[in-house]
Order: C-alpha cells, then sequence, then structure tokens
C-alpha cells in the first residue's frame, strides 16, 4: 500500500482508526480485511483468552493462538478438498467457538461464509445450499446432520459436509460426511506441505471482495442472500469503536443466532478491533444462567430478552416478603427519579444521586448481581422495536440500555444511541462515516461504506434496493429530528391500504401493542379492507401470571386463549392502544393465535418476530372470522 | 355431558419454597376415567396428594361435588367420599388382607353395608379372599396393589385417586390389575383420577387425559386425541419416528398441540 496516501489515524481504546470516518480504504490497525485484521490479532495477542465454552459444566478458555491455529487447519482443509476463492460455505450450528473458527478460516482462504439458522427445515436448508451454490456445509450434530440426509440427492452442488459434533454417529459411513476431527488432520498436513499457504491467501484478500452472505428471513418470497464484503464489516467495526466503545478486558456473552448479523458483528467482528473476550452460551434455553455467571460489560440483546428479565424480576418481585416488595419499589422509585436526568443527561442533583446511593446499596445493587448485570456497563437492544418504558426501567434500576438499528444490507448498523446521547423512543443518531436521509414518501435511506454489494446472483432485487444516486433505501419509514435522532415509524411495504383508501403504517400501531406485557406480538391487517383488525401472540408468561392470580381456569395454552378473562385483559390493552391513534386507525377487532409458536415454525422469524404474510396465510380462518 | 365432580381451579402447591404445582385447572365427571400423564417430577403425585388433604394449596380451589373441599384435613375428604390409593401401594405388612380391608372402612359405621362391599372387593379380586387370613406383608407386589385398591373401594367412594398402580409390577399384571379398573368403572360406575408413566397402559383405560410437565398442564384431550398426538407418541409412547437415517438418537422439540 502507498503509504503517501494512507488517511490520518486516530486512536480509539487502544486501537488504530482513520480520523475520519468513512473514508476509504477503511483501516483497523492499519488492516483493511476482516482476515487481515484476524491474522494480525492472534498474531499479537497469541496465549490471551479469545473465547469461553462451557464443557460439562465448567467454563474453558480458548486463546487466540488456538483460534488462528484451528481456523489455519480448516482454511487449507476447505481448500485442499476443493473450495475456490469467492466458492461459499454453509453453517448450520448453534452458537459455539467453531462458528468463529469456520467463519474466519473461510475467508481467510477466499470463501464466502454462509449461516443457516438451525430451527431451519430440511427443505429450507435445501434452498439455502442451492441458491448460495454452497461447496461445503458445516452441521453441528446428528439432528442437523439428518437435514442434509433428507436433502442428500437434492443438492448436488455439495462436496463434503462437516460434522462437528460426532456422539451418536460414530458408525457413520458416508462418502460425503467428515468429522471436524478429520478435517483438522487434513488441515495439519496441507500445513507442512505448504506452510505459507494460508498467510498468501490472506494476503490475496480484497476490501472489495464478498466476505460473507447473510439470508434475510424474507417476510415475502425466499430469502435473499445479502453480500457483504471486507470493507463493508470493517466500516461496520470503525462505526461500532466511535459508538459502541468495546475495551480489551471486556467480557460479553455470544446467544444470538450467529447466523444473524447483530451477533454476527456483536461476537465475531467487533471483538477482533477490540480483543474483548467472547463467552458462548450454553444454548439459547441458559442465557439467563449464563449472563449471570459471566456478567459481561456490554450485552447486546433483542427486545424479547429484556422483557423476559423484566417479567421474572416483577414475578420475584411479587412473591417476595412484603418488606422485600416495599423496599423494592422505594428503591425503583428512586431509580426512576435518577433516570430521568441520566436519561436526558443532564447532571442529577446532589439530592437524587443520594437517595439512588443509598436504595442502590440495599437493593438494586443485589438486584444487578443477581441478573448478572453488576458490571454491565452498556446493554443494547436492536432487531425489533422496544418499550420506551422498558428502556427506563432498566435505566432506573442501573443498567444503561440504549437502542440501536442497522439491518443486514447495513452490515448491521447504522444508527444508535448511545449511553451519552441517547433519546428514549429514537434509534439514536447515525453512526460516523455514515450519512442518513428522509426520501420522498418519508423512507428512511442511508449511504455509507457499510452498506452491502447486492443480492447474491439477483441484480434485480440489488437494483430495487439502491436509488439511482447510490442510497441504501432500508424499506422504513420514518424521521430525523433537527438533532440527528432517527425515529422509525413503519415499514413501507407494510402500508396498508384500507378500503376507504387511507394509508396506515401499521408497524406504529403494532409497536405500542407490543408495549404491553401481555402481547408478545401483534400483526394488524386491514390490506383493501373496510377496517382494521388485528392478531394477537400473547406473552405466554405474564397472561399465565395473569390468570392465575385472577383465578382464571386454564389447562394448556389454547384455553388459555380461549379464556373471556384473557380476551378481556386483551381487549383493554387493544382499546388503550386504540385511543392513541385517529378513527381509522383503530382495530375494530382481534383475534387471539392460540397455538404456542416456536422458532420452527415458519410464522416466526428466528428473532421471534411474526412474519405477515405466513401469519396471514396461515390464520386466514380467524381473519375471515372477523370481517 | 354431566357436571364435573371434581374441579379443580388454578392449584399452587409448594414444598417449602419449590413450587410443584404452578397452576393446574382440570375437571373430572362423574363415571368417567381422567388419566393424568407426565413424567418423573411434573407433580402428578403432589396433585394428588393435595386434592386428598395431605398438602395443603397454596393457592386455587378444590371443589367437589360443589363443595370446596381445598385444605381440609384427609380424614374429611376420604368421608365426602375422595379415596386415595397411593403410590408404592403403603400396604400395613404386619396386617393380614383382612385387616388392611376393614381399615379401610373406618369412616363406614354400617356392619352390613361392610361386609357386603369387602364381598364386592372379593368379587374383584378373588386371590384376595383365598389370602384373606395372611399378612399383608408376605403378599406379592401385584397382589399387595389389589390390596391397596381393595382397600380404597372399602370406603365406598365416589371418587379413586390412584397414583401409579402399575409401578414395579409385569407386564401381564398391569394387563390384569388395569382390566379390573376397568370394569370398576363400567360395572360400578366408578369414577377414578389416574397417575401414570406407563402412559400406553393408562390411554387405553382412561377417557379423558392431562399431561403435566414441570407443575403446569402442557396438554389435554380425549383418550383417542392425546394418543394420535405426535409428542405423546414420540415422548410417553416410545414411538420412534421416520428418521433420515438408522440409529436416530435425537428427538425434535415438544410442542404440544
Amino acid at each position: 500500500m502507498d503509504t503517501r496516501t494512507l488517511p490520518a489515524q486516530t486512536r480509539i481504546n487502544g486501537v488504530s482508526f482513520n480520523a475520519t470516518p468513512g473514508q476509504r480504504p477503511v483501516l483497523v490497525d492499519g488492516t483493511t480485511t476482516i482476515v487481515g485484521l484476524f491474522q494480525k490479532r492472534c498474531a499479537e495477542l497469541g496465549n490471551r483468552t479469545a473465547h469461553r465454552e462451557k464443557d460439562f459444566g465448567i467454563w474453558k478458555t480458548y486463546s487466540w493462538a488456538d483460534y488462528w491455529q484451528h481456523a489455519k487447519w480448516i482454511g487449507l482443509a476447505l481448500r485442499k478438498l476443493g473450495l475456490q476463492r469467492g466458492g461459499v460455505v454453509s453453517i448450520l450450528s448453534e452458537d459455539r467457538k467453531e462458528w468463529a473458527y469456520f467463519d474466519m478460516g473461510i475467508q481467510a482462504v477466499g470463501g464466502i461464509a454462509s449461516g443457516v439458522y438451525t430451527t431451519d427445515s430440511a427443505n429450507q436448508l435445501k434452498y439455502l445450499v442451492n441458491d448460495s451454490d454452497s461447496r461445503f456445509l458445516i452441521v453441528e450434530n446428528e439432528e442437523q446432520l439428518d437435514k442434509f440426509m433428507q436433502i442428500e440427492g437434492e443438492v448436488p452442488g455439495l462436496l463434503n459436509v462437516i460434522i462437528l459434533e460426532d456422539e451418536g454417529l460414530h458408525d457413520l459411513d458416508h462418502p460425503r460426511c467428515l468429522m471436524i476431527d478429520r478435517l483438522y488432520e487434513i488441515g495439519r498436513q496441507a500445513e507442512r506441505d505448504e506452510p505459507d499457504a494460508f498467510e498468501a491467501e490472506i494476503a490475496l484478500a480484497r476490501p472489495e471482495d464478498v466476505a460473507l452472505l447473510i439470508y434475510t428471513s424474507g417476510t415475502t418470497g425466499m430469502p435473499k442472500g445479502a453480500m457483504l464484503t471486507h470493507e463493508n464489516i470493517m466500516a461496520a467495526i470503525e462505526a461500532g469503536a466511535h459508538r459502541l466503545p468495546t475495551l480489551p478486558e471486556d467480557e460479553q456473552l455470544c446467544f444470538l443466532p450467529l447466523c444473524h448479523i447483530l451477533e454476527r458483528d456483536v461476537s465475531i467482528y467487533f471483538p477482533l478491533a477490540s480483543k474483548s473476550t467472547v463467552n458462548f452460551a450454553e444454548s439459547p434455553e441458559t442465557v439467563f444462567a449464563n449472563l449471570q455467571e459471566v456478567s459481561p460489560a456490554t450485552f447486546t440483546a433483542v427486545p424479547r430478552v429484556w422483557e423476559k428479565i423484566y417479567s421474572q424480576v416483577l414475578i420475584m418481585a411479587q412473591e417476595a416478603t412484603p418488606a422485600g416488595r416495599a423496599a423494592f419499589g422505594m428503591a425503583l422509585k428512586a431509580g426512576m427519579k435518577r433516570a430521568e436526568y441520566l436519561i436526558e443527561n443532564k447532571p442529577v442533583p446532589a439530592g437524587v444521586a443520594a437517595n439512588f446511593w443509598f436504595w442502590d446499596r440495599l437493593v438494586l445493587r443485589n438486584l444487578r448481581r443477581m441478573l448478572g448485570m453488576d458490571k454491565m456497563r452498556r446493554g443494547g437492544t436492536g432487531a425489533a422495536p422496544i418499550s420506551p418504558a422498558l428502556l427506563k426501567w432498566y435505566w432506573s434500576i442501573g443498567v444503561p440500555l440504549v437502542e440501536g438499528y442497522g439491518m443486514t444490507e447495513t452490515a448491521g448498523i447504522a444508527t444508535i444511541n448511545t449511553p451519552e446521547e441517547n433519546r428514549i423512543g429514537t434509534i439514536g443518531k447515525v453512526v460516523p462515516g455514515i450519512e442518513v436521509r428522509i426520501a420522498d414518501g418519508g423512507e428512511i435511506q442511508v449511504k455509507g461504506l457499510n452498506t452491502f454489494k447486492g443480492y447474491w446472483r439477483n441484480n434485480e432485487k440489488t437494483a430495487e434496493t439502491y436509488t439511482a444516486d447510490g442510497w441504501l433505501r432500508t424499506g422504513d419509514i420514518g424521521r430525523v429530528d433537527a438533532e440527528g435522532y432517527v425515529t422509525i415509524t413503519g415499514r413501507l411495504k407494510d402500508i396498508i391500504i384500507t378500503a376507504g383508501g387511507k394509508n396506515i403504517t401499521p408497524a406504529e400501531i403494532e409497536s405500542r401493542l407490543k408495549f404491553s406485557h401481555y402481547i408478545s406480538d401483534a400483526v394488524i391487517i386491514g390490506d383493501k379492507r373496510k377496517y382494521l383488525t388485528c392478531l394477537i401472540m400473547i406473552d405466554q408468561e405474564n397472561v399465565e401470571k395473569f390468570a392465575q392470580d385472577r383465578k382464571v381456569p386454564f389447562s394448556n395454552f389454547a384455553s388459555l386463549c380461549a379464556a373471556q378473562e384473557v380476551k378481556d385483559l386483551i381487549a383493554a390493552e387493544v382499546a388503550a392502544v386504540n385511543k392513541e391513534f385517529a378513527r381509522v386507525e383503530q382495530i375494530k377487532d382481534f383475534r387471539l393465535i392460540d397455538v404456542l409458536l416456536t422458532a420452527e415454525d415458519e410464522e416466526l422469524t428466528a428473532t421471534m418476530k411474526l412474519k405477515r404474510s405466513f401469519v396471514e396465510k396461515k390464520h386466514a380462518h380467524l381473519i375471515e372470522d372477523m370481517y | 355431558m354431566s357436571e364435573a365432580i371434581l374441579k379443580i381451579r388454578n392449584i399452587e402447591s409448594f414444598y417449602g419454597p419449590i413450587m410443584a404445582i404452578r397452576g393446574v385447572s382440570l375437571e373430572v365427571r362423574p363415571g368417567q376415567i381422567v388419566s393424568i400423564l407426565g413424567a418423573n417430577g411434573a407433580g402428578k403425585t403432589t396433585l394428588m396428594k393435595t386434592i386428598s388433604g395431605v398438602m395443603d394449596p397454596e393457592k386455587g380451589t378444590i371443589t367437589f361435588d360443589g363443595e370446596e373441599i381445598q385444605g381440609s384435613e384427609p380424614h374429611k375428604v376420604v368421608q365426602k367420599g375422595i379415596v386415595h390409593v397411593p403410590e408404592g401401594r403403603e400396604v400395613f405388612p404386619l396386617l393380614t388382607v383382612d385387616e388392611n380391608l376393614s381399615l379401610g372402612a373406618y369412616t363406614a359405621t354400617d356392619k352390613a353395608q361392610i361386609e357386603r362391599d369387602r364381598e364386592l372387593v372379593f368379587s374383584y379380586f378373588p386371590i384376595l379372599k383365598e389370602r384373606r387370613g395372611q399378612e399383608a406383608g408376605t403378599l406379592s407386589g401385584g397382589q399387595q396393589q389389589m390390596l391397596a385398591i381393595g382397600r380404597g373401594l372399602m370406603a365406598n367412594p365416589r371418587i379413586m385417586l390412584l397414583d401409579e398402580p402399575s409401578l414395579g409390577l409385569s407386564p401381564l399384571l398391569v394387563q390384569e390389575i388395569f382390566a379390573i379398573l376397568k370394569r370398576l368403572n363400567e360395572e360400578q360406575n366408578m369414577t377414578m383420577m389416574l397417575v401414570e408413566q406407563n402412559a400406553s397402559a393408562a390411554l387405553n383405560l382412561a377417557h379423558h387425559g392431562y399431561v403435566m410437565e414441570v407443575g403446569r398442564i402442557v396438554m389435554d384431550g380425549s383418550a383417542q386425541a392425546l394418543m394420535a398426538s405426535e409428542d405423546i407418541q414420540n415422548f410417553y409412547l416410545g414411538v420412534q419416528e421416520e428418521g433420515a437415517r438408522e440409529n436416530r438418537r435425537w428427538k425434535r422439540k415438544k410442542t404440544w398441540r
């Protein structure tokens, strides 16, 4: 690289970045590609801990040297087995250190990593493998392997399947399958044969090369693979360093799917720059216990997780002794008072601070310790709207929780609030290096080095996503205030035009509904209809608690949804939301979805959001019932 | 259908700080056999104990024949016509079969009625008549189970709570005892609530079933509907799902639909 043209540098928490964000080449500690940064970090950090994973109940540590060595074997072995630069490898596994090893190993030899949700069916897997033209498939265990077995004959492009856990598969003898240990062996041999090949491959990487494919959940039509380049991710890392400072000694907890850009950024790419330690949760079910054990410095989750923690605390408080309950109430009040100032970023008056100090010592500190939030400097939420009241509640118990916004196509980051610059109810200011504008029709559009290269083998969709002057159309509608805080009000393609010709953005009404503790998600119906109606998914835990307290009998989830008292409860919540909207935007009727949906159901995204089109199709009878 | 004789509403029961039943509601109609399925620790036995008064619920109501009985003393509950045949039989080992049966009639005063009941028990369990002078502890497991059920019948109950009658018995004996339970239900119109691990035996006998998991009911329906459910087949009836591979070990997640 010609040193004369290198942009001026600045240091953030010990890492050097371009002094002017958004400038080319995007430099992070002098590197321009993910794998270049990976190589640099592994070399300088060596035996320092990179990852922790729980093995038979004990947290074990894995170093940056392990990271490097395994990624190297993986990269060289895949290359040996036939992976070429630009070839795709699909990863079908829960979060674990090998996910990161593969991500780096694949990219280092010029491959493209593509994640598949473990909740996807065999059919979805077939589509993803074929659409991405994957050469290799990484499966976590026998359960995931069986998905491949079901579609074995229909994925001709696949050379090999690599299995991470051999439990129950010792007698597996399949020409296309091999165990991870065998892959490492091949890698070890390749390393002996060509000791410098891995480093040579890394040097070939260019910022504009595609590094990963992320399939977007696709509420309409089949999923599309968004191509993200090294530069896109480096720009996201740069933006993250400015707005989400993370320190080398920070502990993090990784539990959202790594197929999703949010967790991928936070747990794989950002730590490459920040040198923080990533702890992998044992399973999605043990997150709360793991959170307590790890007590991370920063924690990023989706609103559902924050809601769950809140509900648990509330239930715990209700079941405490009267004295404990009173103390909790007082502490919360003291916290709320202080939060009012903190949120506005105003100095906290001495009296309020002293009062808080007292209740913090007595109650809140213990609460945070119990939740595993005693060391939390910053909590993050994204991927779905969160209730302002909930954000405030976290601030009042002493957890600075901020909301951000991003999408796969912006490499996961676009705007964000920070504990210092925070406006609740907005998604924050645009991150450094990225520009935002509101187009005609209210669409939020962004421009920056983080915006993706396009959809994999789908130029038509790519063209639809970019404007003629090169801005990315987010598809979200919103506004920017005078100070630069962005607020989202809806989704462009979800706009409902009622039979009366009125345009309505359902997202606004839906998020208001979701802010109720009893409603976990809602879908507004009304396109080409006389009036608006709504399908509602209740929050099982809170509604069960309500029914239990009111002595409303129920046996299973369906009977809970059928109980008149529960219907009345939700009707009251709907009525409260209706008051905030104009007449034509009011919900005339609703139905409860009386099956307990799981991530395996096609109506839900992996982050547990309802997918409009699927919900409308699957529950058509409920909808027709309302008209 | 007739009004439920036993109605349980939002019951919560604790062992110290541990909540063993987290809000259970269910109904038993006269003449019906209702079966409760669930793994160890699901709270089935706790539910039985809560109904029979051995444990007091923290919350919720139990209505028997229109009268609230939650928290009543066990002997009061027996007098109302609810008999609990406990898990593991618990016959008095040093007393004879006859004496055990007499203890079952503890709440009865009419001597002639007691003798009629005894004959009824012997008509269903002839082996007990043969062994009437023998100490109960010397009976086989199956015979002890029969004695425990017989002892329950001696109280002339309106509903029997049977806690795992198949426990530790050979398949043949399970069949035999369940056949007798079926006859008791058909001929005497005996209402029963049956807790079982042996799901296939229980669903074959019962009219209606509830599935409990960690203190909650996760599914309920007619016995046929439950037997047809994929979750029940996989997790309770031991049906192996068709896999893509032989030797499949993993199980899909339960959805309870």
